[in-house]
C-alpha cells in the first residue's frame, strides 16, 4: 500500500487535484515536502475537532531502566517509619509480582535514606540527588500517578514508546513524523541519541522503529563518532565540493531521464540527493559545538564537552530543536538498581541532574520552551521493598509497574505542579492515575493531533499509538 | 487533517476517471462491503460482544431482521430503511457513522447505500472466501497475447480505455527478468548473446536458464525469508545469537529442486508429522521457530509461550491464507468472520510441542524440540555407540545371571553395613559461625548464612531454612547424566508448598532451563529432575502422594547413570515412593550451567524451601541399593538383616533375598566392573550426543495440551477450553486427516481451497511487478483490497495448482506474457489515467530490493564471492550497526546479501537503510522508500566505493587509453544498456573533471584508493583508479543502476 497516494490528504486535496494542479504528479518525497511547506505557512491541523498545537517539537529525555521514584521524587515518610517491616498485605493486595523477587521469602520494606524537601513556590518535593532539577520545579509539572502493565524493561520500553508491549508498533517519533511531517528537510525529522558507555539493560533500535509504518519514519541515530549519521562522510579523497561536482552531473543524467521516461519518480530521485548533499552540512553544522560560548558549558556541565555523554546530548537536542527537529528522543540507560540502590542512583542523578535542568532553562531562556515539549522519566517505578538483602548501607529495589513519577515542560503543559497522588507506600495510585496510553494521549494532544484520529491501516484495521484506548490528562494542561 | 484514512482504496480513484463505472449495478463485494467494512462493522459486525445495538450488518439476515417494529433495511423500500434514514439523518445524536467515531460517508458512498437498498440490498460471500472455480474461461486471445496472463490484462485495460504499451527493449526486458528471477543483473555477455538469439523461444529459454541457475534459488530464498521472519538472533532485548541457517539452506535447496510449493508448504508446517520424515522435512519445520524469543530474567514464561504460539498461527496466517489473525486474539473479528474462540482453536494446531516460554540465559542450549543435524560420520559413531552401550549392558545381565554362587557364599559371612561411595556427610551439628563441619571430609564444610537457624534435628542438630539463603556445599556434586549418584536427608515441610527448591545443582529456575539436576517439592509432592532444558530435554519423576507436612521425614533421591527416567528412584523413609514419570527425554549434558555444586533450600529467582527443616545430608557417587535407602532412614535396616543372616541362618522372604542380593551386586567386583564398562560406554555416546549441532524444530507432543480461549489475549485469563479446527466461514477439515498439523496442512493444500492458491500466486506476481493484484497481500479480507483482476488472479491460482503448485510454470506464464514485456516510458496522460498502473498498460518501474543494490554493486565489480549456502557473514557495515560486530576477513564481505549475519536488535543498517524487512514478525510486502540517507550508502559505504575502485581497475586495465569505451562499458554493465549521446557527454565530463583533480591533489587519490579491504592495483596511475572509481560510483548512483524499468 502506498499511503503516499491514497489519503484524504492533509490539504484537503486528493491526489486526483494534486496531479492536475501539478502537471503529472509528484513522488513520495517531493509531494511530503510540498506538505510540509505549506504547513510551515500555518495550514495544518485546521480539521474540525483536532485540538490547537501547543508544542512543535518534543525532546523526551528517557531515563532508561527505570528510575526509583521513591528516591527522586514521591516522598513518603511512612516508609521510613515502617523500615524493615514485611510489605503489607492490605497494601499489595495479592497483585503480581516479578520473577525476580516474587519468590522471595521476606520482603522489608526500604524508606528513602536521601533527604527530601520542598522546593519553589509550587513546594514540589525533590529528593536531594537532583539538586538542578529541584531548582527548576516551578518551571516543571510532575505526574506522580503513572502506571504501566509491563513488569520487564523490554516490554515497559517498547510500551512506552509505541503504546505495546510487544514489538512491531511504530515508535512516538515515527507516528509524528508520519503525522506531521519535518519542519525542516535538511534535517531528519525523528532524531535519537543515547548515552554511551553505558552498562545496564541494553537499548534496541526498536525502540525508534517504525514497525508497520514506511521505513522513513525509523528514528535517525546520531551517533558520538565521526559519522553522526550512517555514512553520513564522503569517502577519505574526496570533499565537499568534489562531491559537489558528481552531484551536479548525476542530476544532469536524472533530468534527462526524466524528459525521456516522464517518470515523476525522478523527482524525488534528484530531490533525494540535493537533501542528501545539504545533510552533510546540516548534520555537522548541529554536531560542531564549536560556536558555544563558555556559558553554555558552565550551564550544561564540562561533561557536554565530552560526546556521547548525557549533557553532550542534551546540548545536541537543543541545537536540534533550534533548527525545527520535530522528535528528539535522548536515552539514558543504567538506573536499574535492583541491588546496590544508594550509590547506583547518586552516579545516575549526576550524569543526568544538571544538563536536563540547564536544558529547560536553556530552551526557557532561547524562548524554546513555549513550545517545545521537554520529558522525563522511565519505563515504570521501583518497589517499596527490597530485592535481595536489605543491610544498613545497601538495598535494591525490583520492578514495579503501578506507580512511577514523570516530569514534563513548556510545550503547553501546566508548570510549577505535581498530578496524582500514591498511596502511603508509594505502591498503587490513589488519584489521578495516567496510564501510558493516557500519557501518549495527551503527548499528542500537545502536538495538535487528536489521538483518535491519527492512524494508520495495516493488515486491515486502523491502529493507533494508543491502540483503543487513552484519556487526555486535562488537568495538567496549561 | 490528519492522514486519518491513508489507504482511501486507490482504484476508486482510479475508477472516478472512467466512463463505465457509473452505469455498472451495484456489485456488493466491489461496491458496498469496503463501506460497510471499513465504516459500519465496527459495531455492527460480526464481532458478537461488541454490538452497540442489537442491528448487525455483516448478514443480509441480521440486516433485515425484524427489530421491534423497525428495520435496518427493507429492501427495495428506502423510506423504511433506518439504514438510509440514519445515514442521511441531520439530528448529531442519531447520524451513523456517530461523529464521536470520527468517521464519515461521503454522498457518493451515501448514493451507492441507497442504490444498494433499492436495488434488493443483496449481500455477496467475501470474494476471497468463495471456493476457487475448476476452470476459469480466459478471454479470447489477441496477437497481442503471448501467455494466458495476457487477455486478462487486455480486456481490464480496454475497459478503461488503454492500450497496451509496445514492448521492451530486449536489453530492458533481459534487465527486468534477470534481477526479478536471480536479484543480480545480467552480464554484458548475457546482454550480447541474447541481442544475438534469433531463435523463436529465446525469451523462454533465458528463463529456462535463469530458473535452473542457483542465483533463482537465492533470489527466491531471499522473499522468502520475509516471510518467514529469518533471523541469526532471538530478538526482544537481549537478542543473543542463534544457530537457524541451516533451515535457510533447506530453503535455498528446496528452491533449487523447485519442491512443488504444496510440499513446501506442507514440509514446513508439518513436516515433522509426515510418515517416516527425512531429515530435510523435520528441518523445514523450524520456520514454526523463527519467531523471536525471549531470556529477559523475571518475565512470565507462559506469557511468552502464549505469544510464540500466536506468531506462528500469524505468520501462518499472512504466509498461507493472506488472513489478518491478530484482531481475533483478543475479540471477534470486527471486519472478517473469525471469532476469538476460532483463533484460539486454530492457534492449538501449533502449541503442542514441549518448549520453554524462555530460553536460557546461563547456557547456551538451543530451545527444544531440536533436530540433531549429525554428520554421517557422526551417525556411524552413534551406531557404534548404541551397540557398545547394548553390549555393556548384556554383559551386566550376564554377570548378575551368573552371581547365584557367590551370592550364596556371600550370604554364610556377609560382613558388617559399609556405606562405601559416600562422598559427603553434612550432620548439621557442630556448627562454627556460617560453617558445618563435613563427616566424611574433615577439611571441608557445608557454608550457610547466619540466616539459617540452627534448630533441634532429627540426630542433633538441623537447620531451618529461610527460604532466601542456602546452605551451599562448594565443591561437590558436579555429577553428569552417565554418574549414578544418591542423595539422603531428613526434611520437615512447615505446610503446604505450591513449589520449593529442597536441594539442587544448578544455577537458576527458568533463566537456565533449569539445566543440572534438582529435588522439589511441587503442589506439596517430592519431584526429583535430571535436565538439560527443561521441559523438553530432561527426566523428571514426581510423587503421587503428597509429602506430610509437619513433621519430620528421610527422603532419598537416587540414580543409575542411564539418562533414562525410569533410572531415577525416590524413597520416603526408606520405601521406594510411588511416582510417576513426567519428563523422559534426556539426550545432553546436565552440567555446564553454572554453580557446579549441590546447594539446600534456595535458588535464584526460585521459590526457596521457606520455614522447611534439614538434617543429615549425605552424598554418594553410586545408586544406593533400596535396603541402603531403608539403612539411611532408620540406620538398622540393613546392618541388622546382615547380622541377623548370619547369626541365625534365617529363611528370608523372596523380597529381602532379592534387595541382599542387590547389595551384594554392589561390592561384588565382576558386577563393579559390568557397571564400569557400562558407564565407559554411556560416556562415549555421551561425548557424541554433546558435541551434535542442533536446531530448533516442531516435534509433535504425545497428548495435545489443553487450549483455551484466552479473554482478552491475556496469557492468564482463561476462557473455555478449546479444541483444534478449522474457522467456519473457510473450508471444512479434511475427515480423513488427523486433526493436527499435518491434517492442518493438508487442509491448506486442498486445490479448492479459496485462499492458498490465490495468496500465493498474488505473493509472486508481486515480485514481478512490485504490487499484487490484490494489492494487500497480507489481507485478503474485507478490509483489505479488492483484486484488481479477479478473473486472472483466479485463472493464475487454477493453473498454478493443476500444473503440481509447480513455481517454475508460474513464472513462465507470467515472466514470458506480453505484459510484462511492455516497456514502462509512457505518455503522461496515461500515467494521468492510472497513475498506479493498475491496469498495467505499460512497464512497472521499480526500484531494487536492499539486497539487489548491494549484490548488483558486487557483481559487476567482480568482487562477488559465488558460494551456495553456509553460516552467515559479515560484510563492512555490521562494524557500523546498531550493536558493531566485527566484519569478516576476505570472502565474507562479497556474499550475497541473503547471507549477510542478521541480528534482530541490530540489523544490517544498509539493508535497513534500503528498505529491508525487520524480520521481527511475518511480512509479505516491503515497503519502499526514498530517503537521503540512502545516497549515503551508496555514495559513502566502504562496500559501494569499494566496488567502484576494484571495477575501475578492471575497466582501467581494458581500456587504458580509450575513456568512452570505457565508460560506454561501465555504463552498459551497470545499467545492462548502452549510454545515449547525452549521457556519454555528461560522464565525460564528469570523468575529465575527475580526472584534472586526483591529478592535481594526488594525495587525495592515494586516500581514495584505500577505501576496502581489497588492494589496488599497482601499475595503474593514481589519478586515473580514483577518477575512474568516482565515475563509477556516479554510475551506481544513477536511477537506472537502482530501479527496474
Amino acid at each position: 500500500m502506498n499511503y503516499c497516494t491514497g489519503f484524504d490528504s492533509p490539504l484537503g486535496l486528493d491526489r486526483r487535484n494534486f496531479l492536475r494542479s501539478f502537471g503529472m504528479g509528484l513522488g513520495g518525497i517531493a509531494l511530503a515536502d510540498l506538505i510540509q511547506a505549506a504547513e510551515q505557512k500555518g495550514h495544518s491541523f485546521t480539521g474540525a475537532g483536532d485540538p490547537v498545537p501547543k508544542a512543535k517539537r518534543v525532546i523526551y529525555l528517557f531515563q532508561s531502566g527505570a528510575p526509583s521514584q521513591i528516591d527522586l521524587f514521591d516522598h513518603k515518610p511512612q516508609l521510613i517509619k515502617d523500615h524493615g517491616k514485611q510489605l503489607p498485605d492490605s497494601i499489595r493486595k495479592g497483585q503480581r509480582l516479578t520473577g525476580m523477587s516474587g519468590n522471595q521469602a521476606s520482603l522489608p520494606l526500604v524508606g528513602s535514606p536521601f533527604e527530601f524537601k520542598q522546593h519553589g513556590e509550587s513546594g514540589a518535593w525533590v529528593s536531594d540527588l537532583l539538586p538542578h532539577t529541584a531548582k527548576i520545579a516551578d518551571d516543571l509539572c510532575f505526574v506522580k500517578s503513572m502506571y504501566t502493565e509491563a513488569i520487564n524493561h523490554g516490554p515497559g520500553v517498547t510500551f512506552m514508546q509505541s503504546g505495546s508491549q510487544f514489538p512491531g508498533r511504530p515508535s512516538i517519533g515515527a507516528w509524528l513524523d508520519y503525522g506531521l511531517g519535518s519542519l525542516n528537510k535538511d534535517l531528519p525529522s525523528f532524531v535519537v541519541m543515547t548515552t554511551k558507555g553505558k552498562g545496564g539493560q541494553p537499548l534496541v533500535s526498536r525502540f525508534w522503529g517504525s514497525g508497520f509504518l514506511p521505513g522513513k519514519h525509523d528514528g535517525v541515530r546520531l551517533r558520538p563518532d565521526k559519522d553522526a549519521v550512517l555514512y553520513l562522510n564522503s569517502p577519505k579523497g574526496v570533499d565537499s565540493s568534489d562531491r559537489r561536482k558528481v552531484l551536479d552531473h548525476l542530476r544532469r543524467l536524472h533530468e534527462h531521464q526524466l524528459e525521456q521516461t516522464s517518470d515523476p519518480a525522478l523527482e524525488t530521485r534528484i530531490a533525494q540527493y540535493e537533501m542528501a548533499f545539504n545533510m552533510q552540512r546540516s548534520i555537522p553544522d548541529v554536531t560542531d559545538l564549536s560556536d558555544e560560548p563558555e556559558s553554555t558549558f558552565e550551564l550544561y556541565g564540562e561533561d557536554a564537552r565530552k560526546p556521547g555523554t548525557f549533557a553532550a546530548n542534551c546540548l545536541l537536542a537543543r541545537r536540534l530543536a533550534e533548527r525545527d527537529t520535530r522528535f528528539i528522543q535522548l536515552y539514558h540507560p543504567g538506573w536499574d538498581q535492583h541491588s546496590g540502590l544508594p550509590k547506583g542512583i547518586r552516579t545516575q542523578c549526576k550524569e543526568t541532574d544538571q544538563a536536563s535542568a540547564a536544558l529547560v532553562t536553556d530552551l526557557k531562556n532561547r524562548g524554546l520552551l513555549d513550545d517545545t515539549l521537554v520529558i522525563w522519566g522511565g519505563e515504570f517505578g521501583r518497589t517499596n521493598y527490597c530485592q535481595g538483602k536489605l543491610t544498613a548501607n545497601n538495598f535494591g529495589r525490583d520492578h514495579h509497574p503501578r506507580c512511577f513519577t514523570m516530569w514534563m515542560a513548556g510545550g503547553g503543559v501546566k508548570s510549577g505542579t505535581s498530578h496524582g497522588q500514591t498511596d502511603d507506600y508509594s505502591y498503587n495510585v490513589v488519584d489521578g492515575g495516567v496510564h501510558v496510553h493516557d500519557f501518549h494521549a495527551t503527548l499528542l494532544h500537545l502536538l495538535g493531533i487528536d489521538h483518535e484520529r491519527l492512524t494508520f491501516k495495516y493488515q486491515g484495521r486502523h491502529f493507533r499509538l494508543t491502540d483503543v484506548h487513552g484519556k487526555i490528562v486535562k488537568p495538567i494542561l496549561a | 487533517m490528519l492522514p486519518a484514512r491513508p489507504s482511501l482504496p486507490i482504484i476508486l480513484l482510479a475508477l472516478g476517471n472512467l466512463p463505465l463505472s457509473a452505469e455498472r449495478p451495484v456489485d456488493f463485494n466491489r461496491d458496498i462491503r469496503p463501506i460497510l467494512s471499513d465504516r459500519c462493522y465496527k459495531c455492527h459486525g460480526p464481532d458478537a460482544k461488541n454490538q452497540k445495538s442489537d442491528f448487525r450488518l455483516d448478514t443480509r439476515e441480521h440486516a433485515i431482521t425484524d427489530l421491534g417494529g423497525y428495520f435496518g433495511i427493507v429492501p427495495g423500500d428506502l423510506e423504511k430503511s433506518d439504514l438510509h434514514l440514519l445515514i442521511r439523518s441531520d439530528d448529531k445524536s442519531e447520524v451513523m457513522p456517530p461523529p464521536k467515531s470520527k468517521m464519515s460517508l461521503s454522498e457518493k458512498e451515501k448514493d451507492l447505500l441507497d442504490r444498494w437498498i433499492k436495488e434488493g440490498a443483496r449481500y455477496d460471500k467475501h470474494w476471497s472466501l468463495k471456493e476457487l472455480p475448476s476452470e476459469i474461461p480466459v478471454p479470447a486471445a489477441t496477437d497481442w497475447a503471448s501467455t494466458p496472463v495476457d487477455p486478462f490484462i487486455l480486456r481490464a485495460a480496454t475497459d478503461f480505455g488503454l492500450k497496451p504499451s509496445p514492448q521492451a527493449s530486449r536489453e530492458s526486458w533481459l534487465r527486468r527478468v534477470t534481477f526479478d528471477l536471480t536479484g543480480l543483473p545480467p552480464t554484458i555477455a548475457e546482454i550480447k548473446a541474447f541481442l544475438a538469439e534469433k531463435a523463436p523461444d529465446a525469451f523462454e529459454k533465458v528463463v529456462d536458464r535463469l530458473l535452473s541457475s542457483h542465483a533463482y534459488a537465492e533470489r527466491m530464498t531471499s522473499e522468502w525469508l520475509d516471510v518467514a521472519r529469518y533471523s541469526d538472533s532471538f530478538g526482544y532485548q537481549r537478542d543473543n545469537e542463534r544457530h537457524v541457517w541451516p533451515y535457510r539452506d533447506w530453503v535455498l535447496r528446496a528452491f533449487r529442486d523447485n519442491l512443488s510449493y504444496d510440499q513446501f508448504a506442507t514440509w514446513q508446517i508439518a513436516g515433522d508429522l509426515l510418515p517416516n520424515a527425512t531429515r530435510d522435512q523435520i528441518l523445514a519445520t523450524t520456520f514454526n521457530r523463527l519467531h523471536p524469543q525471549k531470556v529477559e530474567g523475571g518475565s512470565v514464561p507462559e506469557e511468552f509461550r502464549i505469544e510464540y504460539v500466536s506468531d506462528r498461527l500469524h505468520t501462518f496466517g499472512t504466509a498461507f491464507l493472506g488472513l489478518t489473525m491478530e484482531c481475533t486474539r483478543c475479540h471477534d473479528h470486527k471486519y472478517d468472520p473469525i471469532t476469538a474462540k476460532e483463533y484460539y482453536q486454530l492457534s492449538s494446531y501449533f502449541a503442542n510441542i514441549d518448549e520453554a516460554g524462555l530460553y536460557s540465559f546461563f547456557t547456551r542450549s538451543v530451545p527444544p524440540p531440536t533436530l540433531n543435524l549429525t554428520t554421517p560420520q557422526q551417525d556411524k559413531q552413534l551406531t557404534e555407540a548404541d551397540k557398545g552401550i547394548a553390549g555393556a549392558e548384556k554383559k551386566l545381565a550376564a554377570v548378575i545371571d551368573g552371581s547365584d554362587a557367590a551370592f550364596k557364599s556371600w550370604l554364610q559371612d556377609p560382613g558388617v553395613f559399609l556405606s562405601f561411595g559416600l562422598l559427603s556427610h553434612t550432620s548439621f551439628d557442630g556448627r562454627e559461625g556460617g560453617k558445618l563441619p563435613d563427616r566424611v571430609r574433615p577439611d571441608k564444610t557445608a557454608n550457610t548464612s547466619a540466616n539459617n537457624e540452627s534448630v533441634k534435628g532429627v540426630h542433633g542438630q538441623g537447620l531451618r531454612l529461610t527460604g532466601d539463603d542456602p546452605v551451599s556445599l562448594k565443591d561437590i556434586g558436579n555429577f553428569n547424566r552417565t554418574q549414578p549418584f544418591t542423595i539422603g536427608l531428613w526434611m520437615n515441610t512447615p505446610m503446604l508448598l505450591e513449589r520449593a527448591v529442597i536441594v539442587r545443582r544448578s544455577k537458576a529456575w527458568s533463566d537456565a532451563a533449569s539445566r543440572g539436576y534438582e529435588l522439589l517439592l511441587e503442589d506439596g509432592k517430592l519431584s526429583a529432575a535430571l535436565i538439560h532444558f527443561y521441559p523438553g530435554n530432561a527426566l523428571r519423576i514426581r510423587s503421587k502422594e503428597i509429602l506430610p507436612i509437619g513433621e519430620w521425614h528421610h527422603l532419598t533421591m537416587s540414580y543409575d547413570g542411564s539418562s533414562r527416567a525410569a533410572g531415577l528412584q525416590l524413597y520416603l523413609d526408606g520405601e521406594l515412593l510411588d511416582t510417576e514419570v513426567i519428563r523422559d527425554k534426556l539426550t545432553r549434558e546436565i552440567t555446564g550451567g553454572g554453580d557446579p555444586f549441590i546447594a539446600l533450600g534456595q535458588r535464584m529467582r526460585d521459590n526457596g524451601f521457606k520455614g522447611g527443616l534439614v538434617d543429615e545430608l549425605q552424598i554418594f557417587d553410586r545408586e544406593l541399593t533400596p535396603l541402603e535407602a531403608a539403612q539411611l532412614h532408620d540406620g538398622k535396616t540393613l546392618s541388622e538383616l546382615l547380622i541377623a543372616v548370619k547369626e541365625d541362618d534365617i529363611v528370608l522372604p523372596g523380597k529381602s533375598t532379592q534387595q541382599l542380593r542387590a547389595y551384594f551386586l554392589s561390592s561384588h567386583q565382576p558386577h563393579i566392573d559390568a557397571l564400569t564398562a557400562l558407564r565407559k560406554a554411556r560416556d562415549t555416546k555421551r561425548a557424541i550426543q554433546d558435541k551434535l549441532t542442533e536446531i530448533m524444530v516442531m516435534q509433535e507432543m504425545e497428548e495435545p495440551r489443553p487450549a483455551y480461549l484466552l479473554e482478552r489475549g491475556v496469557y492468564d485469563a482463561r476462557g473455555e477450553q478449546v479444541t483444534a479446527g478449522t474457522p467456519a466461514a473457510l473450508p471444512s477439515f479434511p475427515k480423513d486427516q488427523p486433526n493436527n498439523r499435518l491434517g492442518l496442512a493438508h487442509w491448506l493444500i486442498d486445490p479448492k481451497h479459496p485462499l492458498t492458491g490465490r495468496v500465493t500466486v498474488n505473493r509472486y506476481w508481486q515480485i514481478f511487478f512490485g504490487k499484487g493484484l490484490v494489492s494487500t497481500p497480507e489481507d485478503f479480507g474485507s478490509q483489505g483490497q479488492p483484486p484488481s483482476h479477479p478473473e486472472l488472479l483466479d485463472w493464475l491460482a487454477r493453473d498454478f495448482i493443476d500444473h503440481g503448485w509447480d513455481l517454475h510454470h508460474l513464472i513462465k506464464q507470467i515472466t514470458l506474457s506480453s505484459t510484462y514485456r511492455q516497456s514502462s516510458p509512457t505518455d503522461p496522460k496515461i500515467r494521468e489515467i492510472d497513475p498506479e498502473n493498475i491496469y498495467l498498460a505499460r512497464g512497472t518501474t521499480n526500484r531494487l530490493s536492499a539486497e539487489m543494490i548491494r549484490d548488483h554493486a558486487l557483481a559487476t565489480s567482480g568482487l562477488l564471492v559465488n558460494k551456495f549456502g553456509g553460516p552467515p557473514v559479515k560484510p563492512y557495515e555490521v562494524a557500523v550497526s546498531y550493536k558493531p560486530a566485527k566484519p569478516d576477513k576476505g570472502e565474507g564481505l562479497y556474499r550475497r546479501s541473503l547471507y549477510t549475519w542478521w541480528k534482530r536488535t541490530s540489523p544490517a543498517p544498509m539493508m535497513m537503510t534500503l528498505n529491508a524487512s525487520k524480520r521481527d514478525v511475518c511480512r509479505v510486502h516491503r515497503e519502499v522508500t526514498n530517503s537521503p540517507l540512502q545516497a549515503f550508502v551508496l555514495l559513502n559505504a566502504p562496500q559501494f566505493v569499494e566496488a567502484a575502485r576494484v571495477m575501475a581497475d578492471e575497466l582501467i586495465a581494458k581500456h587504458p587509453a580509450a575513456p568512452d569505451a570505457l565508460i560506454e562499458e561501465a555504463f552498459r554493465a551497470l545499467t545492462s544498456r548502452k549510454p545515449d549521446p547525452t549521457e556519454s557527454s555528461i560522464l565525460r565530463a564528469l570523468y575529465d573533471e575527475q580526472l584534472a583533480l586526483f591529478e592535481k591533489e594526488p594525495a587525495k587519490a592515494a586516500a581514495l584508493l584505500k577505501t576496502g579491504d581489497a588492494p589496488a592495483r599497482k601499475d595503474l596511475p593514481a589519478h586515473q583508479q580514483a577518477a575512474t572509481a568516482v565515475l563509477i560510483n556516479a554510475i551506481m548512483n544513477f536511477d537506472e543502476a537502482v530501479t527496474k524499468r
